[in-house]
């Protein structure tokens, strides 16, 4: 049954990731040094001003935070430089020639090593929350079970950008500088670095029209209940509606540059 | 005294002509290295972007303004832009080491470390060194400083200093890999990172926080110290003039270090 | 005043004994448990100037451990080596402007710039004076046809053109020592044949000495007069190719192809006594004592006795000789001894 082929791919992708525990656990420990700085960044702004900033209070700050860092941490395996590295070593015809989707093959390498990487965030983030303090709780179990639904969502939607991303590997050889430049235009859009909400009207209306906010803000405000019914659902449904536009549009990409690969002889 | 110099200025052409002709290769690949510039472009406008915003809605973060925090946001920058084009071979050490490779390094009769440091080229560090020395231009040019001769100067031994003290860090931990073998370098990643803490001034961190990137790994005297004293900040402005020290004592930390392990590497073997 | 000079050189490794499983991890986190391993034994070697010695040995024999206290690369634990009167890991740079060293598997030359720029660059670090640079450059590159390919980087060349590159770039300063790590390993034979007339030339031409680490037989034939061969730390062989051949690799073998298979070979046997003949139906092998016969007696010993169709002779294979020694099914003798002997040590044809 195909489902078991990929969950065969899920496995073997999180074993992987288990060998190599040790370098795994300090990479962790070491984006763990962000989210601490910006901890005690956000801290001081909020213990020098009075009550709320933007609708947040610091106890809201800190769940946005820490939430914003779960969702980087997922699905972090995954970069372009997988896909650069299948392009470059030649590896593309012999997938071809396999009776396994590509694409469904990709998504389930990157979602195998989730278990891992949803554990070593939460563990961080109960250290974090022991040093600042408490952060806010869902109050509503509604919040709490779109909230879910929506990471669900960000988790393909993540997976959608970087595989399209991921097509520049016909067109450079090295992907450092592509990783970096999408993970900082991602961190900015998303929400990651600061809530939208801060943001003055013109980059707003920029982060409204690109699919980033789906990574983290959505989800993160879906956690607060700082949206109410409507906005939430429209929310999520600009999510899935990226999220499976950008699936689609990876597919397209990827047929045509296979298409203008095997015509060249890559 | 000319011939003393002699084996110096041999190994600095020596160290120019390897980093040159890692150069050009690169250059050879020009969508690469037009991405890397970008790259690095764009990593730091929207961190320029991220501090912008915060600024937006609070006057200062501790009494530091929003120009103060953005030249310390140039400088984290400029030094690593410094470190990723000039000497991006601290981070191919680990792989030097592990895969065996190191011993052709060993069989030529030029110094290890220059070999090692000139091996690599990393162009975003051109990016990095442009944008970041952009932003400290504009964060300069925005304030009020008296600038004497002796201030420009200093700014300058301040800059070079800064980069001097990332390059002893990053050299000193990637000789780990003498200890420690490993395909890819993860101690003097980790301790990269602590650079996050650099970006913002240190009266924000607790007090362990701020013995850590003062005392043990000393990322405060990169961009913080240095911003104090530019810009004349009083109470925290002496320790900036210590910073060309404290990188002196860096860089013979980071070579002994990188000394002490190349002798444990000729005597284990590996 | 020999070249290298090594009089009881010893290589200890530590080597930290862990226990398989997670009780073991725990102990060994507390106890540490060191188990020493003796890669080099109190070997003596000496070199002259213009040798060409194959230093061989089984896999694990110490060979890669002996090569790199020659070039400086590892510090011995006890003994004493002098190679050209420097002490090697006490100088080591010194040492290196005297050597060049060909790794089989890997490439001394840049990866991503043009071949001819690694040149250059070596002619830098070397520090390699611009009038014999160019007559070793140009000298090379018509030896070892090296133009073709001069402005590719060495990532994109094929592993034959990489490695006579390689040779040409460990020579270029004129190296007193040239240690070669099995240099042709991989290549087709024509390369092979080149590169081994390569070298073989600079020894006669130029004095360079050679030491050879390969398990290619082939090399040694073509380049080596000299063969060490160490197992387990310890030297148990130093001496002459030649002699060595003559001593131990005495048997040449004539296969006979008949017209009718021989109701019996005793009369022959009779006739060639101290040979081994086999007789398989249509094929009669007769094993004999090169120095005992001459390939024309044994031809006429065999043929009034069957019609022969056809025959071939195989030659004393060092391959042969060096295999029984790995596998201890043959040990050889001190150097002199050997020499003396008429009749071989052990028997032959084992």
């Amino acid at each position: 049954m195909h489902l078991r082929k990929y969950a065969a791919i899920a496995k073997a992708s999180l074993e992987v990731i288990f060998v190599y525990r040790a370098s795994f656990a300090l990479n962790m420990v070491g984006t763990v040094f962000y989210v601490v700085a910006m901890f005690y960044l956000w801290q001081t702004i909020f213990l020098g001003s009075p009550g709320a900033l933007g609708g947040f209070t610091w106890p809201e700050m800190k769940a946005y935070l820490l939430v914003a860092f779960l969702l980087n941490s997922l699905m972090t395996w995954f970069d372009e430089w997988v896909m650069g590295r299948d392009v470059r070593e030649g590896r593309v015809a012999v997938d071809l020639a396999r009776p396994i989707d590509y694409q469904t093959k990709r998504f389930a390498e990157a979602v195998g090593p989730i278990p891992f990487e949803l554990f070593s965030a939460l563990l961080v983030g109960s250290v974090v929350v022991f040093v600042f303090g408490g952060i806010a709780l869902p109050t509503d179990p509604a919040h709490l079970a779109l909230f879910i639904v929506s990471v669900a969502l960000a988790t393909l939607l993540k997976f959608a950008i970087i595989y399209c991303v991921s097509m520049t590997a016909f067109w450079t050889t090295g992907m450092t500088g592509i990783v970096v430049g999408r993970v900082a235009i991602q961190n900015l859009f998303s929400g990651a670095l600061i809530p939208l909400v801060f943001f003055p009207d013109w980059l707003r209306a920029i982060a409204a029209v690109l699919p980033f906010q789906g990574l983290v803000s959505t989800p993160a405000l879906t956690y607060l209940g700082k949206m109410d019914g409507p906005t939430t659902a429209l929310m999520l449904g600009i999510q899935a509606v990226w999220a499976f536009g950008l699936l689609l549009f990876g597919r397209l990409l990827w047929r045509g540059a296979v298409k203008a690969v095997t015509i060249n002889g890559g | 005294m000319a011939a003393r110099l002699r084996p110096a200025r041999r190994l600095v052409y020596l160290y120019f002509r390897c980093l040159g002709q890692q150069m050009k290769a690169i250059l050879a690949y020009e969508a690469d290295f037009v991405v890397l510039l970008f790259s690095a472009a764009i990593v730091q406008l929207a961190g320029f972007a991220f501090i912008w915003t915060i600024f937006q809605r609070i006057p200062d973060i501790n009494g530091w303004t929003f120009w103060q925090v953005v030249m310390m946001y140039a400088l984290i920058f400029i030094t690593e832009g410094v470190g990723s084009l000039f000497f991006e071979g601290t981070w191919w050490l680990s792989w030097l080491v592990y895969s065996g490779e190191f011993d052709q390094v060993l069989v030529r009769p030029v110094s290890p470390i220059v070999q090692v440091l000139a091996g690599r080229v990393g162009f975003n560090g051109l990016g990095n060194i442009v944008t970041g020395g952009v932003l400290m231009a504009i964060a300069l040019t925005n304030v009020p400083i008296a600038w004497t001769p002796g201030r420009v100067l200093m700014l300058v031994v301040l800059i070079l200093s800064a980069a001097m003290i990332r390059v002893a860090l990053n050299l000193g931990t990637a000789a780990i890999a003498f200890w420690i073998r490993a395909p890819w370098s993860m101690v003097p990643m980790f301790v990269h990172q602590l650079g996050e803490f650099a970006k913002y001034p240190i009266t924000i961190y607790s007090t362990a926080v701020q013995a850590v990137i003062v005392v043990a790994i000393p990322f405060a005297f990169v961009s913080f110290f240095p911003t104090a004293f530019i810009f004349g900040v009083d109470a925290w402005s002496l320790p900036g003039l210590l910073t060309p020290l404290v990188a002196v004592y860096c860089l013979f930390m980071a070579v002994t270090v990188f000394n002490i392990g190349l002798r444990r590497y000729e005597s284990t073997g590996h | 005043m020999p070249l290298i000079e090594a009089i009881g050189l010893t290589k200890k490794f530590r080597q930290a004994v862990k226990e398989p499983g997670l009780v073991g991890s725990l102990k060994h986190f507390f106890t540490r448990q060191y188990k020493d391993k003796l890669a080099v034994d109190h070997i003596d070697l000496s070199v002259e100037a213009g040798e060409s010695v194959a230093y061989l040995g089984p896999n694990g024999a110490g060979k890669s451990t002996t090569i790199k206290m020659l070039t400086g690369i590892l510090v011995p634990t006890s003994g004493s080596l002098i190679v050209d009167g420097l002490v090697p890991h006490e100088k080591r740079q010194q040492n290196a402007r005297n050597i060049g060293v060909v790794f089989g598997q890997r490439t001394q030359l840049w990866w991503d710039i043009p071949v001819i720029e690694s040149f250059n660059l070596a002619r830098d670090m070397y520090e390699i004076p611009p009038k014999q640079y160019k007559a070793n450059l140009a000298e090379f590159t018509e030896l070892l046809g090296l133009a073709e390919f001069m402005n590719l980087p060495a990532g994109k060349i094929s592993l034959g053109q990489r490695m006579r590159a390689d040779l040409c770039m460990a020579l270029l300063h004129d190296p007193k020592m040239l240690y070669l790590d099995e240099p042709t390993i991989g290549l087709d034979i024509a390369v092979k044949d080149s590169i081994r007339k390569f070298i073989r030339s600079r020894v006669e031409e130029s004095g360079t000495t050679v030491m050879l680490t390969t398990h290619d037989l082939g090399d040694i034939e073509d380049i080596c007069n000299r063969i060490v061969i160490i197992d387990n730390g310890k030297i148990i062989h130093d001496g002459d190719l030649a002699a060595l051949k003559d001593n131990y690799a005495r048997d040449r073998v004539i296969h006979f192809q008949l017209a009718r298979p021989p109701e019996s070979i005793a009369p022959i046997c009779a006739g060639l006594p101290a040979c081994e003949l086999t007789n398989d139906g249509l094929s009669l092998s007769v094993r004999f004592d090169r120095f005992q016969f001459a390939a024309g007696e044994i031809a006429a010993a065999v043929m009034p006795h069957v019609e022969v169709l056809d025959f071939r002779i195989d030659e004393p294979e060092v391959e042969d000789l060096i295999r029984k020694v790995y596998l201890g099914q043959l040990t050889l003798d001190a150097p002199d001894s050997a020499a003396n002997a008429t009749e071989p040590a052990v028997p032959l044809g084992a």
